[in-house]
C-alpha cells in the first residue's frame, strides 16, 4: 500500500499576484530518507512546503504526499494527520502553557505517543506551566519539534528547524531529529540554510533555485558525480567550449581553466587532452560549492 | 572512540567512518571479535544519518573487515583477512611515510602532497613531459 | 479543543463586553427614578428636526417603565454597544490569534477549513447570545430595586431579537475577516456599515422600516406585541449567506 515516495511533486507551480514563486518544481523524496531542501532566500522553499500541506494551493501541477493528493480537501486532511510540521516561525499559540499545547495537539492525533511527549519534555527540559509567549527561541523550537515528533507521524516536514539557534541548541535539535529517525520509521524533509547540517544528517538533497529544482539526488551520489577539473596551461588558458554532458561552469583565470562537472571527470578530461594542458587535477567538490555553483548569483 | 566525521570535507561521511574503523583496527583500538556500536546508537552519538552508518557497515562487511551477525550486531572480523589487512596497511604506512619525507625534502608543501595523492587516486592521467611550474 | 481555542482567542473581548453591557443595563435600571424626576420638572421641549423628534418620542415612550426600558436600553445603549462588541468579536484572523500568530499551526492540523471556520463562528455567536441574554435578564432582576417590575418574557424576546438580528453584524465582520488578515479593516468596515445604516434610518424615515436596527430592538414587539418575523428571518438568512461566503473564502485563501 505504501508508495515508495513520501513526497512527489510534478511540475508544481505557484503564482502570487505577479510573482511566480514556483515554476514547475519536480520533487521526489523516498520514504525513510532524510532529505535536505536547500535554496537561497526567496527561491521557493517555504512556498513548496506550504503547498505540500495544503496551507496554500498550487496554480498548476500536482503534489502528492504519502500517496495522497495535496490538492484534494479530504485527502489533505489525512496528509496533515500523518505529517508533523514545524513552520519557519515555530508557530504556536502564545497564550497557552506548554502542557496545554501538548494536550491541545494530542487531541487531534489518534496515534499520539504520550510516551514520546513525556520523554521529550524531560529531555528538552521544557517547563510545563510556562506560557509559550515566555519561552526563549530555543525552547519554542524544541516544543514545536516535540509536538511534531509525538504525533505518530510518518513524515516530518521542517522549515528551517535550526534557524536563529546557537550552535549548542542546533546540535541538540539535530541530535533529536537523528535519534527520532533512528527509532521510528520516518521520513524527514527539512529546508535549511546551513549546508553543514544538511551534509551531516541528510542522505538526500534537493537544491531549489528560482522556483525549480536544479540538483537532486543522494548525497553520496552527488559527491561522486560532482568534481572540479583544473587545467593549467603554458600560456593563457584557451577559451574552450566543453561539450561533455554535465559541464556546469567553466572559469578562466590567467593560465588556469577550472571546470565544474556534474557527470564525473572522464568526458571532460578526454576533451581536455586535445587542448594540451601542462597539468590537470581532479578535485572533489563539497556540497557548499555544489550549491554556490548551481544557484544563480547576481551576475 | 569514534569521533565525529567532518561533513564539509568533501569526502563522503560513510568513507570517513570506514576509515576510522579500519584505523581503529590497525592501531589496536578495535580488537578482532570486538563488538562495534549499533547502527542507531552510533548515528545518535555522532549525529549523522543512520543510513550512512548502515552503508559504512555494509561496505566494511563487504571488504571482510567486520561481520554483521543477524540480531547481534556488528563485530570486528576474527579471520586472518583482518590481520593481513593490518600488516598490509602497516607496510603501506612505511612507504607513504618515506614518500612524504622525500617530497617534503624537495620543498613540496603538505597541501600539494595531499592533492597529488587525491588526484592520483581519482585516476587522472598526466600528459607526458611536464610538471607545473 | 477547537472550541477551547476559539474561546481563548475571543475571551477578553467577550469579558469586556460582558462587563460593559451588564453595567450599562444596571445603570439604566438604577437611573430610572432620577430620569423620572427630570422629566416631571422639564417643560415641553420645542426643539425641531430629527433631534427634537427623538426627544419627544423618548419622553412619550418613557411615560411608563416598560417604555423607558425599551427606549433607553434596547433602542439605545444596549444595542449600540452590543453591535460594537459583535463586530469586535467577529473581526480578526479566522484561523489564528489577533496578531496572526498560530495561523500556520491551526492550518497544519488535520481539520478541514470548513470545520475550523464553523467552530470559530459558532463560538462567536454563542458568546454574543450570552452578551444579549445576560444584561437583558438583569433588567427584570434589578427592577424591583427601583420599585418596578419588568416581565422576564419581554426580556427574553428582546434578547432574542437582538441576538438573532444583530448576529448579522457579527457575520459581516467575520466575512470581511476572511478577505484580509488584519484585525482593523474588518472592524472598521463593519462598523462603518452599521453607522451608515443607522444614519440612513434617521435621515430617510421612509427607509427606516427596512433598517435592521428596529428589528434588533424589537420595536414591533414593543408596540404591538407581535414578533418582527420578517425582519428576523431576513437577517437570519443574511447571516447564513455571509457565513457561507466566509467559509468559501477561507477555503480558498493562501497563507
Amino acid at each position: 500500500m505504501a508508495d515508495a515516495l513520501a513526497i512527489e511533486t510534478v511540475n508544481l507551480r505557484k503564482r502570487y499576484d505577479d510573482v511566480e514563486a514556483l515554476r514547475g518544481l519536480d520533487l521526489q523524496v523516498p520514504r525513510g530518507s532524510i532529505c535536505g531542501f536547500l535554496g537561497r532566500n526567496g527561491a521557493g522553499k517555504t512556498t513548496a512546503i506550504k503547498l505540500l500541506l495544503a496551507i496554500a494551493r498550487p496554480t498548476g501541477g500536482e503534489a502528492r504526499v504519502l500517496g495522497l493528493s495535496a490538492t484534494s480537501d479530504a485527502e489533505s486532511v489525512e496528509i496533515r494527520r500523518r505529517t508533523g510540521f514545524v513552520s519557519d516561525d515555530k508557530d504556536l499559540y502564545d497564550y497557552m502553557m506548554v502542557d496545554e499545547m501538548v494536550r491541545f495537539t494530542a487531541a487531534f492525533f489518534p496515534r499520539w505517543r504520550a510516551d514520546l511527549a513525556d520523554r521529550y519534555l524531560r529531555k528538552f527540559d521544557l517547563p510545563r506551566d510556562r506560557r509559550v509567549r515566555a519561552l526563549s527561541r530555543g525552547m519554542r523550537t524544541k516544543l514545536a519539534l516535540l509536538l511534531a515528533f509525538s504525533r505518530g507521524a510518518e513524515l516530518l516536514v521542517l522549515d528551517e528547524p535550526t534557524s536563529g539557534l546557537d550552535p549548542a541548541i542546533t546540535e541538540e535539535v539535530l541530535q533529536a531529529i537523528v535519534a527520532h529517525v533512528a527509532r521510528e520509521e520516518m521520513t524527514v524533509f527539512f529546508s535549511s540554510h546551513q549546508i553543514a547540517e544538511v551534509d551531516q544528517i541528510a542522505d538526500r538533497v534537493v537544491i531549489i533555485d528560482r522556483g525549480q529544482s536544479v540538483v537532486a539526488g543522494s548525497l553520496d551520489e552527488l559527491r561522486e558525480r560532482f568534481c572540479r577539473i583544473q587545467l593549467v596551461f603554458d600560456g593563457d588558458a584557451p577559451a574552450a567550449a566543453f561539450r561533455s554532458p554535465g559541464v556546469e561552469r567553466v572559469r578562466r583565470q590567467g593560465r588556469v581553466l577550472s571546470i565544474l562537472s556534474s557527470a564525473g571527470s572522464g568526458g571532460v578530461l578526454d576533451e581536455a587532452r586535445a587542448l594540451g594542458p601542462v597539468s590537470s587535477d581532479v578535485v572533489p567538490v563539497a556540497l557548499k560549492d555544489i550549491f554556490l555553483e548551481t544557484v544563480a548569483t547576481e551576475d | 572512540m569514534l569521533f565525529r566525521p567532518n561533513p564539509s570535507s568533501g569526502v563522503p561521511i560513510y568513507l570517513q567512518l570506514m576509515e576510522q574503523v579500519k584505523h581503529g583496527i590497525e592501531t589496536g583500538a578495535l580488537r578482532p571479535g570486538e563488538q562495534l556500536p549499533g547502527i542507531r546508537p552510533l548515528a545518535e552519538e555522532l549525529v549523522i544519518n543512520p543510513n550512512t552508518v548502515a552503508k559504512a557497515y555494509r561496505e566494511l562487511e563487504h571488504e571482510g573487515v567486520i561481520e554483521l551477525r543477524h540480531g547481534a550486531g556488528a563485530f570486528v572480523s576474527m579471520n586472518a583477512g583482518a590481520k593481513k589487512l593490518t600488516d598490509r596497511v602497516r607496510a603501506a604506512q612505511t612507504t607513504v611515510a618515506a614518500t612524504v619525507e622525500k617530497l617534503r625534502a624537495r620543498g613540496v608543501s603538505d597541501e600539494e602532497i595531499r592533492r597529488l595523492f587525491e588526484a592520483e587516486l581519482a585516476g587522472l592521467r598526466r600528459p607526458a613531459g611536464g610538471h607545473g611550474g | 479543543m477547537l472550541w477551547y481555542k476559539a474561546w481563548c482567542e475571543t475571551r477578553w473581548r467577550f469579558l469586556a463586553g460582558f462587563v460593559v453591557l451588564t453595567f450599562s443595563a444596571c445603570g439604566t435600571v438604577l437611573a430610572y427614578p432620577r430620569v423620572m424626576e427630570l422629566l416631571r420638572t422639564a417643560p415641553q421641549i420645542q426643539a425641531s428636526g430629527i433631534i427634537g423628534r427623538e426627544i419627544r418620542e423618548a419622553i412619550e415612550a418613557a411615560r411608563d417603565y416598560r417604555g423607558y426600558i425599551w427606549s433607553q436600553a434596547f433602542r439605545q445603549n444596549l444595542i449600540q454597544m452590543w453591535t460594537l462588541f459583535a463586530v469586535m468579536i467577529g473581526s480578526g484572523p479566522v484561523f489564528g490569534q489577533a496578531s496572526g500568530g498560530g495561523t500556520l499551526l491551526t492550518l497544519s492540523l488535520p481539520v478541514s477549513r470548513r470545520r475550523l471556520v464553523g467552530i470559530r463562528a459558532a463560538c462567536g455567536l454563542a458568546e454574543l447570545a450570552v452578551l444579549a441574554l445576560a444584561p437583558t435578564l438583569l433588567i427584570p432582576t434589578l427592577s424591583p430595586i427601583v420599585g418596578r417590575s419588568y416581565g422576564v418574557g419581554d426580556a427574553l424576546v428582546h434578547a432574542g431579537c437582538l441576538a438573532v438580528a444583530g448576529s448579522t453584524f457579527f457575520c459581516l465582520a467575520f466575512f470581511f475577516s476572511t478577505l484580509t488578515n488584519d484585525v482593523w479593516r474588518p472592524l472598521l468596515a463593519a462598523c462603518g456599515i452599521a453607522i451608515a445604516i443607522s444614519i440612513a434610518g434617521q435621515v430617510a424615515p421612509g427607509l427606516a422600516c427596512y433598517s435592521i436596527f428596529p428589528v434588533m430592538n424589537g420595536e414591533v414587539y414593543f408596540r404591538s406585541g407581535s414578533l418582527p418575523w420578517l425582519g428576523l428571518i431576513a437577517s437570519a438568512a443574511a447571516s447564513m449567506l455571509l457565513l457561507y461566503g466566509a467559509a468559501a473564502n477561507a477555503a480558498r485563501q493562501d497563507f
